[in-house]
């Protein structure tokens, strides 16, 4: 093994700043020794391909995090540096006595301002710093909760300033972010470092999340002993989706979105398969003014109108609460010593950082002075687009910002600059140092609050880069805390098993039902297309030289059904405004990787890839593994040049896709329970196999034509339909057109055959909710009862019928076919009408726009 | 029958009394499934007025009720109509008894005109009891923020340092009285402040707000007053039933007095015809009506208000409304 020390550190000490891991004289901190004897041990070979390895883990589990309009789109992966970022238990015990103090405090704080406002009577807080921030929401003033604290989650993000001690940074409290990232920071960095973290004595973070359950489950109104706890996240496009999928799952609480949610009764309802739910708790990763259209941000479809009015009754209980925006505000750094002298008598544990409100004449004087030295923010907007680095700007700009503190000083504080503690990064196998900002995660508990032991740790993605941000490509740090004096205990794990929480179909929220159902039918889409477009490409693949259809007319009835199939009018069809195309490969290509053909394959996976992440709360890791290969796949081969594209190159393609696809398929089988929704997910598959099918059934066997291009189309059929071994198994024959249909239309036992989908349809659709009444059929159950029905009443001799008016088509498998096609899209509609659409759009009473 | 005023002055009775019918009516092009409501509607106590008699009447019959009082103390009225409905009536009908005549007379005393505008902002430099409530009216709020520097440009015409404020808003009214054109269908809730500024013409809710932005331009506290007016007929005709309007206008706060009226739409302080419904910071705190619906298809809104006085009174021209 290589030990190559010197390599490793040689770039460290080029801009020297106050280290985490070295003195100023470069010798190892006592705290840091062990963790860097090991890295060191490692070697740079291994470093890398442990680094790799967190890498790996990281996409195998599908953790991401999404960036706003991200080129690469959804999903960029979550980044873990391999080098944790430690704290010896003797200085954390004061960092999160700091934290508990600034807890309490700012839960005064905002029973204070959302009650008689003693704070501003008494001149403590200017009253500019709370009736100008946005965040002061005059609509929760005077409302209770239900909750002995009104501050329940409170994350605080940290800096080491120049003088050693831990700043706060930052106050976050309405749906803050990390706390399922620093869990899966743990758990991952444990896996690949399993050495590192049993030799460093890091304490765990188990009974903290026990007690984060305990405190969603006691906040319920009226102490409920069996309360149902949602958790409400804005959807798949949030930057966070993932932790609140992830937590969602941990807990086993559904996960829903506003229009989940209906307030009825003064009380708060999930919609869900059955019936209205009443919901007890919310935890909200939606931010304050989203919550409610009716009564805050009229325009947003995030939250549920009429909720803040449940609050108001207590039927409900949201935590955070909302309003606790206010507490996000810098304008009250400067106060804060004041506060901790007027409520707890007590002088602040943690040091902030130095900040002049503008609101006053003094400090306001001060900044416009001084202001090429400073750092100026929004009291309401600490989004990084919101501060301005002042040393960065040119005179005029530096005027034009003078100009907008002095139109509204009271919006504006200014902050010292000041130089950040620097951590080692592992890049490229060498140790780097980079700013670093820990965020550190607080709950309430009992009588007082109880903090996460470590955190998150953010880190800029430059050495010369000063602000830390994931939107920004920084990558993240476990942050342990290290106890020589540990004792392992065993913490149970929480176990949600005796709450109603999602118990059952019944209690299925309605849109995890709806996207099951699409998941379903895409997933049975992808497959049934990829397959018929592989035969059809082996088809082209032995007839390259055929460029006109009329030349052909058994690949003419296959082009055809390609356009039949995947519904991209006109193609080989043509229709009322255009003729059929005559670049039959240029057509044949882009039915499969133009993904803005709407009904290509890659258009078809594209929506399968959508409909997969919003619930992505159900899947295993194995999920994850299976859905990224399929990735691997397809992704390159869109993005190619078309021209480069060969049939052979494409065959391959959809040959690795198709094992992918049914892979996947498996996994979900077994994966996700009948209860959480697996059901809706079968009905949806089947259906969209069985409406698909009788499109191919209609383009390739109702036509009659001479009988050896007859026998080559009925092997394509089969070879589509992947029935051709089973075929000859049980006929062991020529192949022709009687048992064909007999097999793969009628066959009552044959598990692909048309009337055995029909009746699994059957049967899933009889499971529903609404069907299990005594008596008549319900109107879903109707249509697909009917098309059994035919299929079971025909004969192979009647559906070969060809009369003498049209001798080219077998006129009653044609007409029958019809009438299932019609039969189907009818059960489908009537299951959505059932059972997704539970109202109408939500609308304002009048159009007003306000921001 | 006599009163004693404030002065001790022996007046002829000066309270009048009013009954006001208000029915607001949305009709749907769809069936409305079911929608949450708020409204503004039942008027609050305020100096010289008084609520005597208050009555709601909502169809479809709503499955949830309640009042409640919110931040500024205005009366809110929230319901929930949870059946499929095409129509929603609100009707609220009160009696009203006002009596401004002293509290008028008060806003021409010297506690109120003498306060000029540098000794105001002099006052409101530092925080006391007495100020804090009304300090945040000179802050932004959602519908009259950001306003360019034009807006105080066309303040800083009336308000000089010496000059009193009193006199500067009076003179303030009178001049978006006449630079504004009184228009109505050319803006609606949400027309900005700017557009307002830019074509000088409106409706009542602007021209409050224009003067709203221009009060706090200067840095003096200002608020909007949503409420009534009683129109009266042209002289011989009889009055029409509906005839009359819901109406807005502006209050500023002289420091050491207190909040004194000014209606710009009627370049005139407001006296017993102008009845207060509630107050906020714009607009946007006191919508008559506002709602979160769930349908498909579109709405319309149509709004009638009638005022009728309980007393023969004289007097005194014309009077906009909205």
């Amino acid at each position: 093994m290589k030990v190559d020390v010197e390599s490793l550190i040689e770039n460290y000490f080029e801009g020297a700043a106050y280290d985490e891991m070295f003195q100023d004289n470069r010798d190892v901190k006592d705290t840091w020794k062990n963790l860097y004897e090991i890295i060191k041990k490692l070697g740079t070979e291994e470093l890398i391909s442990r680094q790799r390895e967190i890498d790996w883990n990281l996409a195998e589990n599908g953790i991401t995090y999404n960036v706003y309009n991200d080129p690469n789109g959804l999903n960029r992966p979550w980044s873990l540096n391999l080098v944790p970022f430690i704290m010896h238990k003797n200085e954390w015990n004061k960092v999160e006595k700091g934290l508990q103090q600034r807890a309490t405090l700012l839960d005064l704080v905002v029973k204070d301002i959302y009650g008689d406002r003693q704070l501003l009577k008494k001149g403590i807080i200017p009253h500019e710093v709370i009736f100008g921030h946005r965040g002061f929401l005059r609509q929760c003033d005077g409302i209770e909760f239900n909750t002995d604290k009104y501050l329940s989650i409170y994350a605080a993000d940290l800096s080491r300033g120049p003088d050693g001690r831990m700043w706060v940074v930052n106050d976050r409290a309405q749906a803050p972010s990390g706390m399922g990232y620093s869990l899966e920071n743990r758990t991952i960095a444990g896996r690949v470092l399993p050495n590192i973290y049993r030799n460093i004595h890091v304490s765990g973070q188990d009974q903290f999340l026990n007690d984060f359950n305990r405190l969603l489950m006691n906040a319920a109104p009226e102490n409920k002993i069996n309360p149902t706890v949602v958790v409400l996240t804005p959807g798949p496009h949030n930057e966070t989706y993932f932790e609140h999928a992830y937590l969602a799952s941990y807990y086993g609480f559904p996960l829903v979105r506003g229009s989940d949610l209906v307030v009825r009764d003064g009380k708060l309802w999930m919609k869900s398969l059955k019936a209205l739910k009443q919901v007890d708790v919310v935890y909200r990763r939606v931010d304050d003014i989203f919550v409610d259209p009716l009564e805050l941000r009229e325009d947003s479809y995030l939250g549920v109108a009429g909720l803040l009015d449940v609050v108001r009754r207590k039927n409900v209980s949201i935590l955070n609460p909302i309003g606790i925006g206010i507490i996000e505000n810098s304008g009250l750094i400067p106060f804060m010593p004041a506060i901790a002298k007027y409520f707890l008598d007590e002088k602040l544990i943690l040091p902030q950082i130095a900040t002049w409100w503008c609101g006053q004449k003094k400090e306001l004087d001060h900044v416009l002075s001084d202001i090429s030295k400073l750092v100026i923010k929004r009291i309401d907007k600490s989004n990084r687009e919101s501060i301005v680095f002042a040393e960065f700007l040119n005179e005029k700009e530096l005027e034009t910002l003078k100009a907008k503190i002095k139109s509204r000083p009271h919006l504006y504080v200014a902050q010292e600059k000041i130089k950040f503690s620097t951590v080692p990064n592992l890049v490229q196998g060498k140790l780097e140092p980079r700013n670093m900002v820990c965020r550190a995660f607080t709950i309430a508990k009992d009588k007082g609050y109880t903090v996460m032991s470590g955190g998150l740790v953010r880190v800029s993605s430059t050495k010369e880069n000063v602000r830390v941000s994931n939107q920004r490509g920084g990558t993240s740090k476990d942050f342990c805390i290290i106890d020589e004096n540990l004792v392992r205990t065993k913490v149970p794990r929480v176990d949600n098993t005796n709450t109603v929480v999602a118990a059952g179909l019944n209690d299925l929220p309605s849109l995890t039902a709806e996207n099951l159902y699409w998941a379903g039918r895409y997933i049975g889409r992808a497959l049934v297309t990829s397959r018929h477009l592989r035969m059809v490409l082996n088809q082209m693949a032995n007839n390259e030289e055929v460029v006109n259809l009329e030349q052909n007319t058994k690949l003419s009835i296959l082009l055809r059904s390609v356009t039949q199939l995947t519904n991209t009018y006109p193609g080989f069809v043509g229709d009322k405004k255009e003729p059929a195309v005559s670049n039959l490969k240029d057509e044949l290509i882009s039915v499969i990787v133009d993904k803005h053909k709407v009904g290509s394959l890659a258009h078809t996976l594209a929506m399968f890839s959508n409909s997969y992440y919003s619930i992505r709360n159900l899947w295993s890791t194995d999920m994850w593994r299976v859905f990224e290969s399929i990735h691997q796949i397809w992704d390159p081969i869109i993005n190619e040049d078309i021209k480069l594209l060969s049939y052979k190159k494409l065959i391959k393609v959809l040959d690795r896709l198709i094992t992918r696809l049914i892979a996947f398929m498996g996994l979900i089988e077994e994966s996700i329970l009948v209860d959480q929704g697996l059901l809706l997910y079968f009905i949806g598959l089947n259906l969209e196999r069985v409406i698909l099918n009788i499109s191919n059934f209609q383009s390739m066997l109702t036509v009659v034509t001479e009988d050896y291009i007859e026998y080559e189309i009925l092997e394509a059929m089969l070879h589509s339909h992947e029935s051709l071994n089973i075929y000859r198994y049980t006929y062991r024959s020529y192949i022709n057109i009687n048992s064909v249909i007999s097999l793969i239309l009628l066959d009552t036992k044959y598990a692909r055959s048309l009337t055995y989908l029909v009746k699994r349809l059957k049967k899933d659709i009889a499971h529903l909710p609404h069907s299990k009444v005594k008596g008549a059929l319900q109107d879903y159950e109707k249509p697909i009862f009917e098309a059994f029905s035919k299929l079971r009443l025909v004969s192979v001799e009647d559906l070969m019928f060809v009369s003498e008016d049209n001798v080219y088509l077998r006129e009653r498998l044609n007409k029958l076919l019809a009438e299932l096609n019609k039969l189907l899209y009818g059960t489908s509609k009537a299951i959505s009408d059932t059972y997704f659409n539970h109202v109408d759009d939500q609308s304002q009473l009048t159009r007003q726009k306000f921001s | 029958m006599t009163k004693v005023n404030l002065q001790g002055k022996s007046l002829v009775n000066t309270v009048m009394d009013f009954l006001i019918t208000h029915i607001t009516e949305y009709s749907y092009s769809e069936e409305v499934v079911f929608g949450h409501n708020i409204a503004t509607i039942k008027p609050r106590q305020s100096p010289g007025q008084e609520l005597l008699e208050y009555h709601v009447d909502i169809d479809p019959k709503p499955s949830e009720f309640s009042e409640r009082k919110d931040f500024f103390g205005n009366n809110l009225t929230r319901f929930s109509i949870q059946k499929g409905h095409k129509r929603l009536t609100v009707t609220s009908a009160c009696k009203i008894s006002r009596d401004y005549s002293a509290i008028k007379e008060s806003f021409y005393s010297e506690k109120s005109t003498q306060v000029t505008l540098a000794s105001a902002l002099d006052s409101l430099s530092v925080n006391t009891m007495e100020n804090f409530e009304p300090k945040q009216f000179i802050l932004d709020s959602i519908l009259i923020k950001n306003s360019k520097a034009n807006i105080k440009e066309y303040a800083l015409e009336s308000f000089k340092p010496n000059r009193s404020v009193f006199e500067a808003t009076k003179e303030l009214m009178q001049r978006i009285f006449t630079d504004f054109s009184f228009v109505s269908g050319f803006t609606n809730v949400s027309t900005p402040l700017d557009v307002v500024m830019e074509e000088k013409k409106g409706v009542c809710q602007d021209f409050a707000q224009i003067g709203i932005a221009c009060l706090r331009s200067v840095g003096l506290p200002a608020r909007y007053i949503s409420g009534y007016i009683e129109t009266l007929p042209p002289p011989g005709k009889p009055k029409l039933i509906g005839a009359d309007a819901s109406h807005a206008w502006f209050a500023v706060f002289i420091p050491g007095f207190g909040w004194v009226d000014f209606d710009p739409t009627n370049n005139k302080i407001p006296e017993n015809q102008h009845i207060v419904v509630g107050w906020g910071r714009d607009y946007y705190d006191v919508p008559p009506l506002k709602g979160v619906v769930y349908s498909s298809g579109t709405s319309k809104l149509s709004v009638s208000v009638d005022i009728r006085s309980l007393n023969n009174t004289d007097t005194d021209g014309q009077i906009q409304s909205s």
